[in-house]
């Protein structure tokens, strides 16, 4: 399986003295002290070497198993949604501690285009944590070896290190993400990017630490390769395990859940987001002070599906104070807000770029002060100016709730509807890009028949 | 060297059988819970008109008997007389009036000058407060009423024509389609449930000036009403 080495110290190899030139000097605890002036024959044998920097490979060990423990909880989280039910998510440094519902970093993530990859292809994808999971095996694995082995040497320690560098140069690529697309860190996420950081330090040191490559013999390229692969194995083989195992059959994906019944629109209340020709069909029910909004905004955007979709906006705001469904005002000022929408429908992309972006801000003043809101809308857009407020924008935002009512939506936001069917709650986050893949190709043979 | 293996080999498969065992064991209960909760419907109520609490079964059955005698219910909205209501609702005018009393809240009184039948521009902004103020009410009743100076046929002809000034504002101000659906006239001229002095405090279009048994009748009361019809 390995090469055969001299093991360097261990008194059954000679070195020449040119080789203890370019030898780094030795480490007090490895190296064999001679005892007073005894004879060398007649001296007693030196008691057995310790292996110079051997804790350091369990060191790194260590920190790879953090690595896993953080990569299995991402990993868990992920696959507990694939049922498309609601779940607590593990997000915290703190191992053992408690998985949160509602809006988190972590949830953030996890949703976010970013968490997987081959969305379209696999409903939900596969997690970036799963292969994350395998890395940081494969290293804890190897690093074990090492810590095993008696005779490791900086070749040795230099795979390591180098393996190393994947989890950091990932992890330094999702942080950047985190930072320039979700505005968001998962405190799950910074688990793993520690435990990459801990693990490349350490192997930089457990290489620094170990006993130098004797000299002379030839680059083990043959042995290096075998341990790639075997790395390469360790992720393929759970990757491959995932895509085997993962719940494929889904009725919601296949059948949406509902039809539109009355599609027309007399009262001009469904808004164009800007028509793509040739898009499918699509009305995008959505609050636009709706976190929930917000963030399926954003995925559809990530996804780049929304340039396959003609989508016109439906406006249902969940506040009270203008919506009877509600008892009370979820998202305070969205009432306000859809107003503004409507009064000036050729900016409704702005508008509603707008109240994502100043989701917070303008929750805050709809909850605090609604004259400010209402201001801070008439500054932000003069088109609208004189119109939020008036009998017209009240009885334009009624008219747009009573299409929900004519089609007998669910009190809910966002919903989207592709070409008059409903995509089903639990596809619209992880399974969206899968789920609207397998709609267009359904629907792209029926609206050819049609045409 | 079996050591050596050994110590490599151990590790490496501990790497792929624990995640493996972990990750089919959670894959396996994702499955389950999927199976066990497909097809989804949604949990979310659904979106309908709105059903407050005053709606009971004898007021809903006294709106649906008026708005279809009105021509709400599937017609143009074409207006009811005196004798229609009369006849329709099968109560005194007094119960006719009670009827509305919970709507308190919702009610707006337009008022008009004596032989009148001109929105002032107070009438006009409360028609157009009331209109905005729908939420998921179904339909909305214009019920103008004139005082006893004056004939009955004269009378008769003025609550239609303050009912109308009513209809025709909305239609002129909002030119919405569901006016014509959703808007009943019911004029009563002077035979029929004349209002009392005590609707003075109700919200008027003229507030703030004086109000007794006769201007108080010189008006169109005007409401949506919240029942699932």
């Amino acid at each position: 399986m390995e090469e055969k080495e001299p093991e360097p110290g261990s008194g059954g190899v000679e070195l020449r003295e040119s080789d203890r030139i370019r030898s780094e000097p030795r480490d007090t605890d490895v190296v064999p002290v001679r005892r007073g002036s005894m004879p060398f024959d007649e001296r007693p044998a030196p008691p057995p070497a310790r292996k110079r920097g051997a804790m350091w490979p369990w060191l790194v060990a260590l920190a790879a198993l953090l690595g896993c423990f953080y990569a299995a909880a991402s990993t868990q989280s992920f696959i507990t949604w694939l049922d498309g039910q609601e779940h607590a998510i593990s997000c915290s440094v703190l191992p053992g501690a408690e998985g949160a519902i509602g809006a988190t970093g972590c949830r953030t993530a996890m949703l976010s285009p970013y968490s997987s990859v081959f969305r379209t292809s696999l409903w939900g994808g596969i997690p970036v944590a799963l292969p994350a999971l395998a890395v940081f095996a494969f290293l804890a694995a190897f690093a074990m070896y090492l810590g095993l082995k008696r005779d490791t040497n900086r070749r040795d320690t230099g795979f390591l290190l180098l393996g190393t560098l994947l989890p950091v140069g990932v992890s330094v690529a999702f942080a950047v993400i985190s930072a320039t697309k979700l505005g968001e860190f998962c405190s799950t996420c910074i688990g793993i990017y520690s435990a990459s950081a801990a693990c490349f330090i350490l192997a930089l040191v457990a290489h620094l630490r170990a006993l130098p490559a004797p000299v002379g013999t030839p680059r083990p390229w043959g042995r290096w390769l075998l341990w790639f692969l075997e790395g390469v194995a360790v992720v393929g083989v759970l990757v491959g395990l995932y895509i085997a195992s993962v719940p494929s059959e889904r009725v919601s994906v296949t059948r949406g859940c509902g039809q539109l019944v009355k599609q027309d629109d007399e009262a001009k209340v469904l808004l164009p987001l800007g028509a793509k020709d040739g898009g499918f069909k699509a009305i995008a029910v959505l609050d636009p002070l709706c976190p929930a909004c917000r963030a399926f905004d954003r995925r559809l955007h990530a996804s780049e599906l929304d340039q396959r979709l003609d989508i016109d906006v439906l406006l249902f705001p969940l506040d009270s104070k203008c919506n009877w469904m509600v008892k009370s005002s979820l998202h305070p000022g969205a009432c306000v807000v859809s107003e503004a929408i409507l009064c000036a429908p050729e900016s409704t992309q702005k508008v509603l770029d707008y109240a994502f972006a100043e989701q917070e801000r303008l929750l805050e003043l709809g909850r605090t002060n609604e004259a400010a809101l209402k201001a801070d809308l008439e500054q932000r857009f003069p088109e609208v100016k004189g119109c939020v407020g008036s009998a017209a924008a009240k009885a334009k935002v009624n008219k747009s709730l009573r299409w929900a009512v004519a089609n007998a939506l669910p009190v809910m936001t966002p919903q989207l509807f592709v070409e008059g069917t409903r995509v089903c709650d639990e596809d619209t986050d992880l399974g969206l890009e899968y789920t609207l893949t397998q709609m267009f190709s359904r629907l792209g043979g029926s609206i050819a028949n049609r045409n | 060297m079996g050591i050596a293996v050994l110590g490599h080999i151990v590790p490496l498969v501990m790497a792929l059988a624990v995640p493996g065992v972990l990750v089919s064991g959670w894959l396996g209960d994702a499955q389950q819970s999927l199976a066990a909760s497909e097809p989804q419907s949604s949990k979310a109520v659904t979106a309908s008109v709105a059903e407050e609490g005053y709606c009971t079964a004898e007021l809903k059955q006294i709106v649906r008997r008026v708005a279809g005698a009105c021509g709400l219910l599937g017609a143009a909205g074409r207006g009811c007389q005196p004798a229609d209501a009369s006849k329709v609702v099968s109560l005194s005018g007094d119960d006719f009036n009670k009827l509305f009393l919970p709507l308190k809240d919702r009610v707006r009184i337009i008022q008009y000058d004596m032989a009148k039948s001109e929105l002032d521009e107070g009438g006009r902004q409360a028609v157009e407060s009331a209109w905005a103020d729908r939420g998921g009410a179904s339909f909305f009743f214009v019920v103008s009423r004139a005082s006893p100076e004056g004939t009955v046929e004269k009378n008769r002809e003025l609550s239609e024509a303050r009912a109308k000034a009513v209809l025709g504002h909305l239609t002129q101000r909002f030119a919405d389609p569901d006016i014509e659906r959703q808007v009943g006239l019911l004029w009563l001229g002077e035979e029929f449930a004349q209002l009392q002095g005590d609707f003075c405090d109700w919200k008027r279009s003229r507030t703030g000036e004086k109000c007794d048994d006769k201007d108080i009748n010189r008006s169109a009361f005007i409401a949506w009403i919240d029942c699932a019809i």
